[in-house]
């Protein structure tokens, strides 16, 4: 996996809707080089002054972008993430909400071969705050350069916890919306050794919540792999019901799979420090770091 | 989306899967000619999507046709995990020696479909003893595969051809339908050995319905559920008396969880959804007013792209006459102070944390 750094040029699909729009200009202000854009049929036209083609394979060969975030709707998702791995984007993010799930595991099947990296869908991107590159549609003033590593599954909680760290004086390497679906394009697993070969990541934070077995899995990757940074956890959905998609279509418990107490013992058991409230994080972040 | 057993069952006939005969039915007048027309014993099934139904009495075996009846009088009033049911399904009952397992289903940690198999039936897939756990290629699964995991269950002779049959069926139906899930729990094992699948279900995946119309009006929908799809929301109805609202749907399970912690009982989940605007308050808000049940509302919001400002008119605008139920909010992110100048004039209580909200809302009783 190849992050981009500062001035590292990027792409954005679907620049012309009003969310790639906004956004775009959203990541702009950041610092984030948004080098070129692509929507079919809208070729020649600029947004926020930069370059729309009507093809992914135009936009990445004028810029030399090797980034893309994906704002196309979830009817065309897969058709333009094939578009995006096929025209050689290695770091593909996808925001749209409510791909179906076969299309995801068509498009992870394909990034797998490629070699490439897709973080989503249905998440807020990534945001790398020292290299000034913000993927996706969190709020800039939440987030601030330092040593925690955060990712989630959710994004309002990935703010509220990032903007919480911040106040705290803790700021993030980085932080990673890995998405609210059944399927991930990158798992918490591939973050959580992705940030242990980050130097300037001093402690991780990984936010769950109800549904499948994800922190489970990565409880027991902790266990095996002799995981040497501190990780704090928090874990959404501990009152929730069951048989009930709680807003994110991975989110939902089935029988007795994919309860918070579940994850909540599993983390525990493999010396995490489990927060019981977002708002317990950074106290626990200071504990872990002392 | 969950199908109920009568429509998943019809999915079944549609893929060459055998059934029992049955009948619907959606009144006990319609019991007595229903039951006439199949062999008895016959069984009568509550139609209802909440799980346990048989343990909480709603399956009847009936031999005459007052015995139908009586039965189904009581099944139609018996309301499962707060579900009360608008059909019956009366099937013929399956002689059967034994009960085997099979699905097709979506394995999230290793990111594909398999088929999962057991030789004995259960409540409880996890702790299945001998089950066959195989991963489907993208394309699908051919007669090898289907072949392979008979021979791994271990099935006498006979079977074999049967139950790949099944499977193939079972895998082509959940592929080209797009579920979630296609279980059949129980396959009965006849006495002469002829499989036989007794229950059905299908969950379809929410987020490729947009290809698959068929569905979209198998379901009576919920009013309130109804509404809050059409405007975008996610919504869970969850039957206590404070309604909880917010943008994100980490962050409003998260306050489910605050809330739950404070001894406080949810009425809803009611995530607003990104780019959270004022009309979108306002309807969310006229939406939870009018939810049977509430008593106070909970409004949770970390503003990074929405406004505060927004969620502040919003909030205005819908308390300003006076005739909304309480409502305690946290507001919190970019132009707070100007949002909180806004509200101190309305009968909105605002803190400045989710904790300190919650606990005055639950206290608020």
């Amino acid at each position: 996996m190849i992050l981009p750094k500062k001035g590292d040029p990027v792409i954005v699909q679907n620049i012309t809707g009003r969310y790639g729009r906004l956004h775009t200009r959203l990541m702009l202000d950041y610092g984030t080089n948004v080098a070129a854009g692509a929507t079919p049929g809208k070729g020649g036209q600029t947004v926020e002054g930069v370059p729309v083609y009507d093809t992914v394979a135009d936009a990445v060969g004028k810029s030399g972008a090797k980034t893309s975030v994906c704002f196309v709707p979830a009817e065309f998702t897969l058709p333009a993430g094939v578009e995006a791995l096929e025209a050689g984007v290695k770091l593909l993010v996808i925001i749209t909400e409510h791909v179906p799930v076969r299309d995801e595991l068509k498009l992870v099947q394909l990034a797998q071969s490629k070699g490439a990296t897709i973080i989503g869908p249905n998440c807020p991107g990534i945001i790398i705050p020292a290299q000034k590159v913000k993927l996706g549609i969190m709020p800039a003033p939440s987030f601030t350069p330092g040593g925690v590593a955060l990712y989630s599954r959710s994004g309002t909680l990935t703010y509220e916890i990032a903007g919480q760290l911040t106040a705290a004086g803790y700021g993030q390497s980085l932080a990673v919306g890995i998405g609210g679906d059944p399927i991930n394009g990158s798992t918490s697993i591939e973050w959580m050794d992705f940030v242990q070969g980050m130097p300037e990541t001093k402690a991780v934070v990984t936010v769950g919540e109800i549904g499948g077995d994800a922190e489970e899995r990565l409880a027991r990757h902790i266990s095996r792999s002799g995981y040497r940074k501190p990780i704090v956890a928090y874990v959404a959905g501990r009152h929730a019901p069951k048989e009930k998609k709680m807003g994110h279509a991975g989110a939902i418990i089935y029988g007795n799979v994919g309860t918070a107490d579940s994850k909540i013992k599993a983390l525990n058991e493999a010396g995490v420090r489990v927060a019981m409230t977002p708002m317990e994080v950074p106290a626990l972040v200071k504990k872990a770091l002392a | 989306m969950r199908l109920f057993e009568y429509q998943a069952k019809e999915l079944f006939k549609s893929y060459g899967l055998p059934v029992p005969k049955s009948v619907l039915v959606t009144d006990v007048d319609g019991v007595r000619g229903a039951f006439a027309s199949l062999k008895a014993p016959v069984a009568v099934k509550s139609q209802v999507l909440a799980g346990g139904r048989g343990k909480a009495g709603g399956i009847a075996l009936v031999n005459d046709a007052s015995q139908a009846e009586k039965e189904a009088a009581r099944i139609f009033g018996l309301a499962i995990g707060g579900e009360v049911p608008s059909s019956l399904l009366l099937e013929e009952a399956y002689p059967h020696d034994a009960e085997m397992y099979l699905s097709v289903t979506l394995d999230r940690g290793d990111r594909s479909f398999v088929a999962i198999a057991a030789k004995s039936g259960g409540v409880d897939v996890e702790s299945m003893s001998g089950k066959v756990m195989r991963k489907i290629p993208v394309e699908g699964a051919s007669q090898g595969f289907a072949d392979e995991v008979a021979s791994q269950l271990g099935l006498p002779s006979g079977q074999n051809a049967q139950f790949s049959k099944i499977l193939l069926s079972l895998e082509r139906l959940s592929r080209e339908k797009e579920c979630e899930l296609a279980e059949i729990n129980p396959v009965a094992v006849g006495k002469d050995g002829t499989l036989m699948p007794l229950d059905a279900k299908v969950i379809i995946d929410d987020n490729a319905l947009f290809r698959h119309p068929e569905f979209s009006k198998l379901h009576p929908e919920d009013e309130f559920e109804g509404e809050a799809s059409r405007q975008g929301f996610a919504f869970v109805r969850l039957g206590g008396d404070l309604a909880v609202v917010g943008n994100g749907a980490g962050l409003v399970l998260s306050t489910l969880d605050l809330v739950g912690d404070a001894g406080g009982s949810p009425a809803c989940f009611l995530d607003l959804g990104g780019g959270a605007q004022q009309e979108r308050i306002e309807a969310a808000l006229r939406l939870v007013n009018r939810l049977p049940g509430v008593r106070r509302i909970l409004v949770n919001i970390y503003g990074g792209i929405t406004r505060t400002t927004d969620v502040a008119a919003g909030l205005e605008s819908v308390t300003k006459d006076g005739k909304s139920k309480p409502v305690f909010a946290r507001v919190s992110g970019a132009e707070e102070e100007e949002a909180r100048k806004m509200l101190a004039k309305t009968p909105v209580k605002l803190f400045r944390t989710a904790p300190e909200a919650v606990e005055a809302v639950v206290k608020s009783r």
